[in-house]
C-alpha cells in the first residue's frame, strides 16, 4: 500500500512537471510519464486482483454463514421442495412439456430405425463400349471364371441416366443382447440382400461376434456403403479385383477391443468364400469340392489419440481363401481346363482426419490412402487338352493404390482430388512354364460436392486416366458423373 | 488335433492375460470414471463428483457440438466410462451412437445406469407440438436441445448427476450430496446475489422466479435493492429484442427476459441467405435490436454485413465451457455470457 501511495505521489509530481517541459528534456520526461504510467497500470491491476481474491473470502465467509443460518432455520418449508412444486407446474403448463414427447418418443423408439438412400447418377465416358466393359480388358486383370453368369451382377454405370440403387436400411435393438440390421438395395430389375447381420451387445472384455450377410471390414472402402464414399465410384484397384459389391459375404466375424490406452481393434472374419472374382468356387466333376468356409479374413485397426480435431486411423489387412477357374483354352463354347488352389490379398489403408469444428463442414479435411496386393496361385487340375500340364502352377499377382483427399473450402462445400494407379507389379505366369508382365494404368479424379443438409448431397465429378490394355497398348479415357444422393427417414450417424 | 489345442493354447494364454491385467487395473483405480458428451457437462459432473471421480468431456467446447467426428480415440474414453453422461434430445445423434457401439461397454448403452440423459428432468423449450418435417431444417423432435444456457437447467442437471452417482456408488453417497449442495449455493449466489440467497435461500428464489413473480415478491419485501448477481445484471434489459445466428440462445433469453426475434440460419442448420438477411436489418431497425449473439464457430461474415448496415453489435460468446478462456467452469460460462450480452445491451 505504501509503494502505491509513494507512486501516486511521484506520478503526481511527473504529472505536474509536465505542462512545463523543458525544450532538451522533453523526450526523457516523456519516457518517464510513460513508464510511470505502466507502473500504476499494473498497480491498478494488483489491486483489482487483490480486491477480487478479498471479495472472494468475503464471498465464502458468507456463503458459510448461510450455510450455518440456513441450518438454524429448520422450521420453515424447504426451497427445493417449493422449486420442484413450481418446476413440475410449468412443466404442466403445455408451451414447456417434456413428458408429453418423451412418451411418444418412447413408443417411438420401439420401432426399428429405418431409411432409404435414393442415389441417381448421370454418367458419360468416351469410350466406345463404355468404361466398365473397358475395365474388363484391362493387362493383366483379365479374369476369366467359369460360370455363365458374369453379368448376374454387374452394376458398372451405362452412359446416361442411372438409378444406382435404392438402399433399405433398417436397425434396431433385438434385446439386451443382440442388434439387428438388415439393408436391402433395390433395384429396377430385382431386389438383392446387400446385408444383413445381427450384432452382439452384451459380450464381456471388448468382444463382439457378427454372424450373417456383411462387407467385409477390412478397409474403409470396403466396409462402408457406396453413399458414404468420398468419390462417387470405389478406387480401381477394388472394383478390378473384388467387382462391384468389393467383399461382400456370408459368414462370422469376431472382433475384439484390446484394453490398451490407444484405438486397437482385432478382427478375423470366416466367409463362404462366394466373391465371384477374387474368391471364386466351382466344385463338381472336375474341381474338388470344398465346404465353407473358403475364405478367412484378417484385419487390424489402430488409431493414436491425437489432440483436438485430428484423428488418424491405420488399418492392415490380410485374406486367404478357395479360389478355382474353369477355362475354355480354344474357344470351341466348352471349358476345357479347370484350375484350382487359393487367392490371397494384403494391404494397409491409412485415415487421416481434421476436424476444424466450424459450422457446416467448413474446413475439414480428409486424407486417406490404401495399398492392395493380390496374389492367385493355382495349379492344373484337369486339362482335357494338354494333360501333360496337369499339376502345373498358375500363378498371378496384381496390386493398386490409392491417395484422396476431400476439403471443405466452403460451408457445405467440399473438393476432393484422387490419384491411383493399377497394375504396378502385375504378372501372369502359365502352366507352360512361361510369363508375362504388363503395364501401369493410372487415373486422376476430381470432384466437387455440395451437402445442402444432412440429408442429401449433389456432386460433380471428372476422372481421366491412361490404361494398360490386354494388347498391350494404353488407352486413355474420360469419364463423368453428376450425383444426387438423399436419405429419408432416421439420422444416420457418420462413423469416422 | 493335440498339436492344435497346443497351439491354440499358446496363442491364447498371453491374450487372456492381458485382458485379466488391465481389467484388474481398471477395478483397482477405485475412481468412478465419468465421460460426459459435453464439456459444461463434464463441468457440473466435476463439481458433483469432486476428487472421486476422474472426469473427460469428448467435446473441447471450442467446436460445434452438434458434428463431432466420432474418433476411434473418442471409444477409448467411452470404453472406459462407469458413467456416460449426454446432453440428449438429439444434440449428439450424428456421433454418439458409433461412439458407444464402438466402445463395447455394454454398461453405458442408453437405458443402462451407467448412461444418464442430463435432459431427462430439464425444462424444455420448442418441443413441436405440430408434425414437423426436415423441410423444416434440423428441428429437433424432442425440443430445442441447448437447454444448458438456461442456469436453472444447470442446477437440474447437477441434480440428476448426483442422484445417479449416489445409485452407482452409495459409499460416497454424502460427499456427493455435499457437492451438490455446495454447487448449487455457488450457482444461487452468482444467479440472485448472495444477499438475497443468503435471507431468502436459492431454491426459494428460483421457484419464484419459474412462477414468474420473483421480481413482484421482492418488491413487497423491499429486497430488490438488495438483488444482485446475473438476474439483477440483466433485469434492466428485459423485453429486449436480440438476434441469434442459430437457435442455441433461446434458453439464456427464455431465462433472462430477453425476445430473440429471429436467426440469422433462416432454418436451423441452413446458412444465412441474402433475401433472409434483408428481412432481418429491417427487423433490427423496427424493434431497435442492438445485439447480434454467435458462437465463435459459425462464419461471422452476415452477422458483420447486419452490423455495417444497422446499429446493431455482433458478439460472439463461447455458448459451451472451454469455448473461451474465461469460461473456466459452467458458472464462469454464464458469467460471461451475462457480462458480455448486458454490455452489448446498455
Amino acid at each position: 500500500m505504501k509503494r502505491f501511495i509513494c507512486t501516486l505521489a511521484a506520478c503526481a509530481i511527473a504529472l505536474a512537471l509536465a505542462p512545463w517541459p523543458a525544450a532538451a528534456g522533453q523526450d526523457a520526461q516523456g519516457k518517464i510519464i510513460e513508464e510511470l504510467r505502466k507502473e500504476i497500470q499494473e498497480l491498478r491491476g494488483e489491486m483489482n486482483s487483490q480486491r477480487q481474491s478479498y471479495e472472494n473470502k468475503m464471498g465464502d465467509m458468507q456463503r458459510k454463514l448461510d450455510a450455518l443460518s440456513r441450518r438454524v432455520e429448520v422450521n420453515k418449508p424447504s426451497g427445493e421442495e417449493e422449486l420442484s412444486a413450481a418446476l413440475a407446474k410449468q412443466k404442466g403448463g403445455g408451451t414447456v412439456s417434456a413428458e408429453g414427447s418423451s412418451v411418444a418418443a418412447a413408443i417411438q423408439s420401439m420401432n426399428p430405425q429405418a431409411s432409404v438412400i435414393l442415389d441417381t447418377i448421370y454418367y458419360n465416358d468416351d469410350t466406345d463400349d463404355g468404361f466398365s466393359e473397358m475395365s474388363h480388358k484391362m493387362a493383366g486383370f483379365g479374369h476369366s471364371h467359369g460360370g455363365d453368369d458374369e453379368d448376374e451382377h454387374h452394376h458398372g454405370l451405362k452412359k446416361g441416366f442411372n438409378l444406382r440403387h435404392v438402399e433399405l436400411a433398417f436397425s434396431a435393438e433385438v434385446d439386451p443382447y443382440f442388434k439387428g440390421y438388415a439393408n436391402v438395395a433395390v433395384t429396377e430389375d430385382n431386389a438383392e440382400i446387400h446385408e444383413a447381420y445381427i450384432d452382439t451387445s452384451a459380450l464381456p472384455w471388448g468382444f463382439k461376434l457378427r454372424a450373417g450377410k456383411f462387407f467385409s471390414n477390412f478397409s474403409r472402402i470396403n466396409s462402408q456403403h457406396t453413399h458414404d464414399w468420398d468419390f462417387v465410384d470405389a478406387p480401381l484397384i477394388y472394383t478390378l479385383t473384388l467387382g462391384d459389391h468389393r467383399l461382400l459375404d456370408k459368414g462370422a466375424q469376431l472382433s475384439w477391443l484390446a484394453p490398451t490406452p490407444f484405438h486397437l481393434l482385432f478382427g478375423v472374419e470366416a466367409l463362404q468364400g462366394d466373391n465371384e472374382m477374387m474368391f471364386n468356387y466351382l466344385g463338381g466333376d472336375n474341381l474338388p469340392e470344398k465346404n465353407g468356409p473358403r475364405l478367412w479374413v484378417g484385419w487390424l485397426k489402430y488409431s493414436p489419440n491425437l489432440f483436438g480435431g485430428h484423428g488418424l486411423e491405420i488399418g492392415p489387412y490380410f485374406a486367404r481363401g478357395v479360389h478355382q477357374e474353369a477355362h475354355d483354352g480354344n474357344s470351341d463354347g466348352t471349358e476345357d481346363h479347370w484350375l484350382n488352389g487359393h487367392s490371397q490379398f494384403y494391404g494397409v489403408d491409412v485415415v487421416y482426419k481434421y476436424d476444424s469444428g466450424k459450422a457446416y463442414g467448413e474446413g475439414d479435411l480428409t486424407l486417406q490412402a490404401d495399398y492392395f496386393r493380390r496374389a492367385k496361385d493355382l495349379s492344373v487340375e484337369q486339362h482335357d487338352l494338354a494333360p501333360a500340364l496337369i499339376g502345373k502352377d498358375r500363378t498371378a499377382t496384381q496390386d493398386g493404390y490409392y491417395v484422396q483427399g476431400v476439403y471443405g473450402f466452403l460451408p457445405r462445400w467440399r473438393a476432393g482430388l484422387r490419384w491411383e494407379q493399377v497394375g504396378l507389379t502385375n504378372k501372369d505366369t502359365f502352366p507352360d512354364g512361361t510369363s508375362a508382365d504388363y503395364d501401369a494404368s493410372w487415373r486422376l479424379t476430381g470432384m466437387v460436392d455440395f451437402t445442402p443438409s444432412h440429408f442429401s448431397r449433389l456432386r460433380l465429378q471428372s476422372a481421366y486416366g491412361s490404361y494398360a490394355m490386354d494388347g498391350g497398348e494404353d488407352q486413355e479415357a474420360w469419364q463423368v458423373w453428376l450425383q444426387l444422393m438423399v436419405s429419408l427417414g432416421t439420422h444416420g450417424a457418420h462413423k469416422f | 488335433m493335440k498339436r492344435i489345442i497346443l497351439g491354440l493354447c499358446r496363442a491364447l494364454i498371453p491374450l487372456a492375460l492381458i485382458v485379466m491385467l488391465s481389467s484388474g487395473t481398471i477395478s483397482a483405480a477405485g475412481k468412478l470414471n465419468i465421460v460426459c458428451t459435453t464439456t459444461d457437462l463434464a463441468s457440473i459432473a466435476k463439481a458433483i463428483a469432486g476428487e472421486e471421480a476422474q472426469v473427460t468431456s469428448i467435446t473441447t467446447g471450442m467446436e460445434d457440438p452438434h458434428f463431432i467426428q466420432a474418433k476411434p480415440s473418442y471409444m477409448i474414453h467411452a470404453r472406459d466410462a462407469d458413467l456416460w453422461v449426454r446432453v440428449g434430445m438429439g444434440l449428439e445423434v450424428g456421433w454418439e451412437p458409433p461412439l458407444i457401439d464402438g466402445s463395447r461397454n455394454a454398461a453405458i448403452r442408453p437405458g443402462s445406469s451407467g448412461h444418464l440423459d442430463a435432459s431427462e428432468k430439464v425444462l424444455r423449450l420448442e418441443v413441436p407440438t405440430t408434425r414437423i418435417t426436415r423441410a423444416m431444417g434440423d428441428v429437433h423432435p424432442e425440443g430445442n436441445p441447448h437447454y444448458w444456457l438456461d442456469p436453472l437447467n444447470g442446477r437440474i442437471v447437477a441434480g440428476e448427476i448426483a442422484k445417479r452417482l449416489i445409485k452407482l456408488d452409495p459409499a460416497r453417497a454424502q460427499a456427493y450430496q455435499k457437492n451438490l449442495e455446495s454447487f448449487r449455493n455457488h450457482l444461487d449466489d452468482a444467479m440472485f446475489g448472495s444477499m438475497l440467497t443468503h435471507r431468502l435461500g436459492g431454491a426459494r428464489l428460483w421457484a419464484w422466479q419459474v412462477k414468474g413473480d420473483l421480481e413482484r415478491r421482492l418488491t413487497e419485501l423491499g429486497m430488490l435493492k438488495d438483488a444482485g448477481g446475473w438476474w439483477a445484471a440483466m433485469r434492466p434489459f428485459k423485453g429486449q429484442g436480440i438476434i441469434t445466428f442459430h437457435k442455441s440462445w433461446i434458453y439464456f433469453s427464455n431465462r433472462f427476459g430477453l425476445k430473440v426475434l429471429d436467426e440469422l440460419e433462416p432454418k436451423p442448420g441452413v446458412p444465412p441467405s441474402g433475401p433472409h438477411l434483408k428481412k432481418i436489418v429491417g427487423l433490427i431497425e423496427t424493434n431497435h435490436v442492438k445485439l447480434i449473439l454467435q458462437e465463435p464457430f459459425y462464419p461471422v461474415k452476415a452477422a458483420s454485413l447486419l452490423a455495417s448496415q444497422t446499429k446493431a453489435k455482433v458478439v460472439v460468446i463461447a455458448n459451451s465451457v472451454g469455448g473461451d478462456p474465461l469460461a473456466k467452469d459452467y458458472i464462469s460460462l454464464i458469467n460471461l455470457i451475462v457480462s458480455r450480452t448486458s454490455k452489448a445491451l446498455r
